[in-house]
């Protein structure tokens, strides 16, 4: 008995310091696994990032990094007339990019639903926005609209009206590159309402029939409650795409006329590469960052509220 | 069979792990961050090369003339071979920037006509002085058109040398002015005259561009000051935008964008659409580069004509033209290499203009005398009517600065073109935000 108690006793402490033993070389095991990930993550992203950072606290050149000066490139920043209208346009473009392209991509995921003929045609066609470079849709836009003898502004004066100076008049610029960046993202938004629409059961909106939910009724209480998750998602991206949106305003208008249709990241390249000013750009877009991930989070709390 | 298996880890050990992992992966990097700042590097190449970088000053016929002109570069006894690298303008300053902080710069380049003076100021320029004074001594320094080559020189001395001249030269169509019947102006009351007239027409006496990436309007701009006796700069170099002679300028372009001279749209207008104005005949006058007529593909003397510099209110007849230069750096593989092959390009560049790759116009009178050169008239007219009067961004200083490299471009200036072509403000308030804006970026 006590020989068999005894090892029973003892046993357990025995065991303990087996898994001790074990956990510590297989810590270390797992570290060293780790270990070239982490020191490749620090080298890409968390060396830059610390660097940059630094840079924003510093009024320096692209070639001397200047005086340490503190929280002062922020709140210059922070106080700047230009920085709040580039911010104020950045929301305006953010807000129809994300809801513009969302409620065409959503409707034309809904559409492309029915038996329509030759409708895989369509969705491939209505790709093409997506799939074509930016260089080339805006250099396209660019030629549509541009001078008095782009086809555009010609048929304007040829019904007698007076060409609208799309990318020369402030509000029309505005106009112009907001409904452009609708134009190029919806069949993104198409795309994931698609996936979303499919995984939704026709048999829910056989109940609702029976139960006389009208069309509305059923898109309204149905549809975008079960596909809510893949909309958020869809909504999370297109914002960060949104915000850190450069080729779209820079090849259309380049952040002009008079900085009516500059933006945060245009303002940030800008004031680096055409200013020359590190510090100031660089805290541009260290502010941009936080403001995105708090959004982000934002958005990213609302998809685990939702209901599927 | 294995023993490995990924045991249950504590969030305190993981910690612990990554925290180590990223003390080691920091302390390399940053101390090779500290090491590169104090390594002497070779520079400028590989030892028995010299890097020279250039950038695409014309069309791809330019790209590959430069291409076989390098290449035929053959040094002498000791000195090292060059190596040609074209460089984009899209963030050039960027790129020389960071190549010349990490000592992976080129030894001898091309580049913005203010970069070398920016640079020269934070100490990565050879000066010129030793091979200029050789070039004295061979009689080869005779060979500049008056003022080009003294243009680069500064306290330190000479920070680059010139080899093409980048001129502002009021164009204007022919035939437009023939159909409005009107007179070429050769002031500015005369072209607030014949504006009005090709208005009527149709057609637009102001033609000018500020769209992204387009400078011509900002320097037009500029160009308009300076024509009045006005600039951007003091003497001695300081920011002084808003003085009578520019606010007199800005008011006469303000004038001509509500007279409805000025086409509405070219707030906007990119290169392309500048040059698709003048190509569709509705830019019947206004500023460009040198060689628009070689640009739109129109044979020289024909329709598309350069027109004499323009007198303003006050007598003056200055246009604004760039030098455009070859500078050297410190960071080379040899000095004497640098200005070996410094030299070989200058003399020899003759050859650019032979073949008709380029739009500039040359420094060299040797240049300007060749038959290739001559047969355009509106080249010999720019050299022989603007050469003269040609003024920097610096006007009324004598030597050029480093400030001049942050104006040029710079996003005060854009925003300022635009709001004068747009017509919605007046000339004082337009130049004081230019000072506010200019002073945050200019460094003097």
């Amino acid at each position: 008995m006590t020989t068999t108690t005894a090892p029973s006793t003892r046993g357990k402490p025995a065991v303990a310091g087996q898994r001790r033993r074990r956990f510590k070389s297989g810590t270390s095991t797992l570290f060293f696994l780790v270990l070239p990930s982490i020191v490749l993550l620090l080298l890409i992203h968390g060396f830059p990032l610390i660097q940059a950072f630094i840079q924003s606290l510093h009024n320096g050149t692209l070639v001397d990094p200047g005086p340490f000066v503190g929280l002062q490139n922020y709140i210059d920043n922070l106080t700047s007339a230009t920085f709040w209208k580039a911010a104020g346009f950045t929301v305006v473009f953010t807000l129809v990019g994300v809801f513009g392209s969302w409620a065409v991509g959503l409707a034309l995921a809904l559409l492309l639903r029915t038996r329509i003929p030759a409708g895989g045609i369509f969705k491939v066609l209505l790709l093409l926005p997506w799939v074509v470079p930016i260089v080339v849709s805006s250099t396209a836009i660019n030629w549509l609209v541009a001078t008095s003898s782009s086809p555009i502004p010609m048929l304007f004066a040829n019904l007698g009206l007076a060409p609208p100076l799309f990318l020369a008049d402030p509000t029309w610029a505005k106009i112009l590159v907001c409904v452009f960046k609708v134009w190029i993202s919806f069949p993104f938004m198409m795309m994931m309402s698609s996936a979303a629409l499919a995984s939704v059961d026709e048999t829910v909106y056989e109940a609702a029939r029976m139960d006389g939910a009208t069309s509305q009724q059923q898109l309204r209480w149905i549809t975008l409650p079960m596909i809510a998750r893949s909309t958020y998602i869809s909504w999370i991206l297109m914002t960060i795409f949104c915000v850190n949106d450069f080729p779209t305003i820079f090849l259309v208008t380049g952040g002009g006329p008079i900085d009516a249709t500059n933006t945060l990241v245009v303002l940030a390249y800008r004031t680096v590469f055409q200013n020359q000013q590190v510090g100031p750009g660089v805290s541009i877009a260290f502010m941009m960052t936080v403001v995105l991930v708090f959004i982000s989070t934002l958005l990213y709390r609302q998809i685990r509220k939702a209901a599927i | 069979m294995s023993d490995l298996r990924i045991p249950d880890v504590s969030r305190r050990g993981f910690l612990k792990a990554t925290g180590v992992a990223a003390g080691l992966a920091l302390v390399p990097g940053l101390a090779a961050c500290a090491q590169s700042k104090t390594q002497t590097s070779s520079g400028g190449g590989t030892a028995g090369t010299l890097k020279f970088w250039d950038m695409p000053w014309a069309q791809d016929a330019y790209n590959k003339a430069s291409e076989a002109f390098v290449a035929a570069y053959k040094p002498a006894e000791g000195l090292p071979n060059a190596a040609l690298q074209r460089i984009q303008w899209n963030n050039f300053t960027t790129t020389f920037s960071s190549a010349l902080a990490s000592k992976t710069g080129p030894a001898v380049s091309s580049g913005g006509g203010f970069q070398a003076f920016q640079f020269a100021d934070q100490g990565y320029i050879a000066m010129a002085d030793n091979l200029i004074s050789t070039w004295e001594k061979d009689g080869f320094r005779k060979d500049f058109l008056p003022g080009t080559l003294e243009a680069m020189k500064t306290d330190k001395g000479y920070v680059a040398v010139p080899w093409q001249t980048d001129f502002r030269v009021w164009w204007y169509r022919k035939s437009l002015f023939d159909d409005a019947g009107a007179k070429v102006p050769t002031n500015w009351d005369e072209l607030m005259t014949a504006g009005e007239a090709l208005k009527k027409k149709g057609y637009f006496g102001w033609g000018d561009g500020a769209g992204a990436g387009n400078n011509i309007g900002a320097h037009t701009m500029v160009f308009m000051m300076i024509n009045n006796g006005g600039g951007l700069f003091t003497p001695d170099g300081k920011l002084d935008v808003l003085n009578e002679r520019n606010v007199e300028a800005v008011d006469f372009i303000i004038q001509l964008v509500k007279a409805g001279i000025s086409d509405p749209a070219s707030v906007s207008y990119t290169t392309d659409n500048h040059l698709a104005q003048w190509k569709n005949k509705k830019f019947a006058f206004g500023i460009y580069t040198a060689g628009l007529d070689q640009a739109l593909g129109e044979p020289s003397g024909a329709d598309l004509l350069a027109a004499s510099p323009l007198t303003g209110p006050h007598g003056d007849k200055a246009i604004l033209a760039f030098g455009n230069n070859i500078m050297m750096y410190t960071n080379t593989p040899s000095q004497p290499g640098s200005e070996a092959f410094l030299s070989y390009y200058i003399k020899n560049m003759k050859t650019y203009w032979q073949q008709g790759v380029v739009t500039g116009l040359p420094v060299l009178q040797s240049i300007v005398d060749l038959p290739e050169f001559q047969k355009s008239a509106s080249n010999v007219k720019v050299v022989k009517e603007y050469q003269p009067v040609a003024k920097t961004y610096g006007t009324r200083s004598t030597q050029l600065f480093a400030a001049m490299a942050q104006v040029d471009g710079s996003q005060p200036l854009a925003q300022f073109t635009q709001s004068v072509l747009g017509g919605q403000t007046d000339a004082k308030s337009a130049l004081t935000t230019l000072q506010q804006g200019l002073s945050t970026i200019v460094k003097s």
